[in-house]
């Protein structure tokens, strides 16, 4: 893939003429900061002939907060709680990221229980991270309905985590050596529950939305990515796979208990957005089976190998782990002198960074409304690419 | 059966840098022609309808909760964070002496403990203040600390028209611990080892009190720059 780097003289040159018989002229629109589909603060700048898109330029940092530097004055601990704000849809993952990191740098052992609760949360808080990006591709496409559905059983997966964890979206709960509470002795029965209620309401999901043709004409055949291209942009998650690369760490370098439970890894074949919206549907369908497998055998032990007010030192070097979220991979490097207790360095290697620029090959041709498909399907998190 | 078959999931094998992955390959379009394609597409318009008129005639299936009229009986789960809260025994005396493990695991500084020299000689609690304002209700501190002082409570409409007025004290009294009050048998020389924080624990205007960069409330602005208490923001 060649990078075409731009001079400012170059984009200030006199737009070219449109394609149209008609005298037309090339002009640009802004999308965003400000706008319904972006979730967030991005701005897409749009070369626009017509309404067909030539270009887009996607600006982000809107939201940057400097995480990765506040990291280096923080402990280990007091760094998991920054995680929940990158990804927030996928907090428990992000946390789990960092401390998976930890604990390899600093040669932390953990037991079964405190993976398998990882495991648990982490599968649970993909259903809703997902049910979430569902209603709200409905929402972006038109549909309304389908957002209200998606809270409504978004909802009872968040109560539990309210439950268990006390917080509902940034919940700081996988720390480095465990987690930070037990869960709860009806939380096994309320899975199940929970477990036999969202099968029949996948099926309903699909009836409401999937079947529509409406949505079906919408997806079908726009903004194809096809596999090198994406694995060249860097895109991971269900964004990658529908493009038919099956790369999940779940299955491809195991941790927590995935090595354990059977499931398989949903992929697309084509890579437009239908096949990014079925993937991920899949997906849900896939978590609950590991769920299943896995509510059973949760083995005994303590949740926390350390005491709270354990010093964790990481010897001197570069660690770096990735684990896989709902959006994709999350790559954590800690670099550390081996003096102070906060790491030397920090960087996040945030998958809807790299997703992002996804939509600058996806884009050109369509038209405006197919934009909002494409960014619908790629499912950004904003304070994820900004950081 | 609609241009697209959910059920049509195809599981295979393949092999992916090196490990065999089993994927599931999502469904695609199937080829319709022209009338038997109109017809399902009107029908999957019709399906989705009829599913949200079913849930319209069955009242049963509404989960919208009539949020400030329901006040009185919302529960909460147990343990649910949303303000931090001292924990106090049945003769209101608090079990923190002031270490200050809680401020250490403190992520941005939203706990400043300010201690004294007591009667026995020992380090006990003068003014826990936490700032709800920077606060991200994270609980380091609750497992930091090692003496069950702190908790996290229920309390959540904590909106106020002026960020100072997030700044709370926590404790009820500048003074030692349970442990150490409980040994005095005399109720005066106990009532002698505390100095009681009139206001405590509620929304108050910083308690008369500034900090390095929030001024106390109701201080004119004009007197807050003087005095080098802190400025007015």
């Amino acid at each position: 893939m060649t990078v075409r780097v731009r001079t400012l003289d170059e984009l200030l040159t006199p737009p070219a003429a449109g394609s149209s018989a008609l005298s037309t002229q090339e002009y640009f629109v802004n999308m965003g900061p400000q706008h319904p589909i972006a979730h967030g603060s991005l701005r897409l700048v749009l070369r626009l002939d017509g309404e067909t898109v030539k270009e887009v330029i996607p600006v982000p940092g809107f939201v940057h907060r400097g995480i990765e530097k506040m990291c280096e004055k923080l402990n280990p601990r007091q760094i998991i709680h920054l995680t929940d704000r990158l990804d927030y849809l996928s907090a428990v993952m992000n946390n789990w990221g960092v401390a998976k990191a930890v604990e390899k740098a600093a040669n932390i052992e953990t037991n079964g229980r405190i993976e398998t609760i990882r495991t648990l949360m982490s599968e649970l808080q993909r259903i809703q991270s997902h049910m979430l990006w569902w209603g709200v591709l409905g929402m972006d496409l038109g549909a309304y309905t389908a957002f209200l559905y998606a809270f409504r059983d978004r909802e009872i997966i968040s109560e539990l985590f309210e439950e268990t964890i006390g917080a509902r979206l940034t919940m700081n709960y996988v720390r480095p050596g465990g987690v930070m509470f037990d869960i709860l002795p009806d939380f096994q029965e309320k899975v199940k529950k929970l477990l036999k209620y969202l099968g029949p309401i996948i099926d309903e999901y699909d009836t409401l939305l999937s079947g529509n043709v409406i949505l079906q004409e919408r997806l079908r055949n726009v903004g194809v990515l096809d596999g090198k291209k994406a694995v060249a942009l860097g895109c991971t998650g269900p964004v990658l796979r529908a493009s038919g690369v099956p790369l999940d760490l779940r299955k491809l370098t195991p941790y927590g208990r995935y090595g354990d439970v059977e499931f398989n890894v949903a992929v697309g074949s084509k890579g437009d957005c239908w096949d990014r919206y079925y993937t991920r549907m899949e997906e849900i369908r896939q978590s609950m089976r590991i769920i299943e497998q896995l509510i059973d055998s949760i083995p005994e032990g303590p949740v926390n190998v350390l005491r709270a007010s354990a010093r964790i030192s990481i010897p001197e070097g570069t660690y770096y782990d990735q684990i896989e979220t709902a959006r994709g991979v999350l790559g954590v490097m800690l670099v550390s002198d081996g003096k102070s207790p906060s790491p030397y360095r920090v960087h996040f290697r945030s998958p809807n960074f790299n997703n992002l620029w996804a939509v600058t090959a996806l884009a050109p041709g369509w038209r405006i409304a197919d934009i909002i498909t494409i960014q619908s399907s790629l499912d950004l998190v904003i304070p994820d690419i900004d950081r | 059966m609609g241009r697209v078959d959910f059920n049509d999931v195809k599981h295979e094998t393949r092999t992916f840098a090196g490990v065999t992955v089993p994927v599931s390959v999502v469904p695609r379009f199937k080829r319709q022609a022209y009338p038997t394609r109109f017809l399902f597409s009107l029908k999957s318009l019709v399906d989705g309808m009829r599913l949200t008129f079913g849930y319209l005639v069955r009242p049963s299936t509404v989960v919208t909760r009539q949020y400030p009229e329901n006040r009185a009986t919302l529960k909460f789960p147990e343990r649910y964070r949303a303000s931090l809260k001292f924990k106090f025994d049945e003769n209101g005396y608090q079990s923190c002496n002031g270490c200050g493990s809680c401020e250490r695991a403190c992520p941005n500084g939203s706990i400043i403990l300010e201690t004294r020299k007591g009667a026995t000689g020992k380090n006990e609690i003068e003014r826990y203040i936490w700032r709800m304002d920077s606060c991200v209700l994270c609980n380091a501190c609750v497992e930091a600390c090692s003496f069950g002082s702190l908790e996290m409570s229920h309390d959540f409409e904590n909106a106020v028209y002026d960020r100072r007025l997030l700044v709370y004290t926590l404790n009820r009294y500048a003074g030692p611990t349970a442990n150490v009050l409980l040994k005095e048998e005399n109720l005066e020389a106990r009532e002698a080892m505390m100095t009681k924080i009139d206001a405590y624990g509620g929304q108050v205007p910083m308690n008369g009190y500034a900090l390095p960069t929030v001024a106390a409330l109701g201080t004119p602005r004009e007197k807050a720059a003087t005095d080098g208490k802190g400025e007015a923001s």
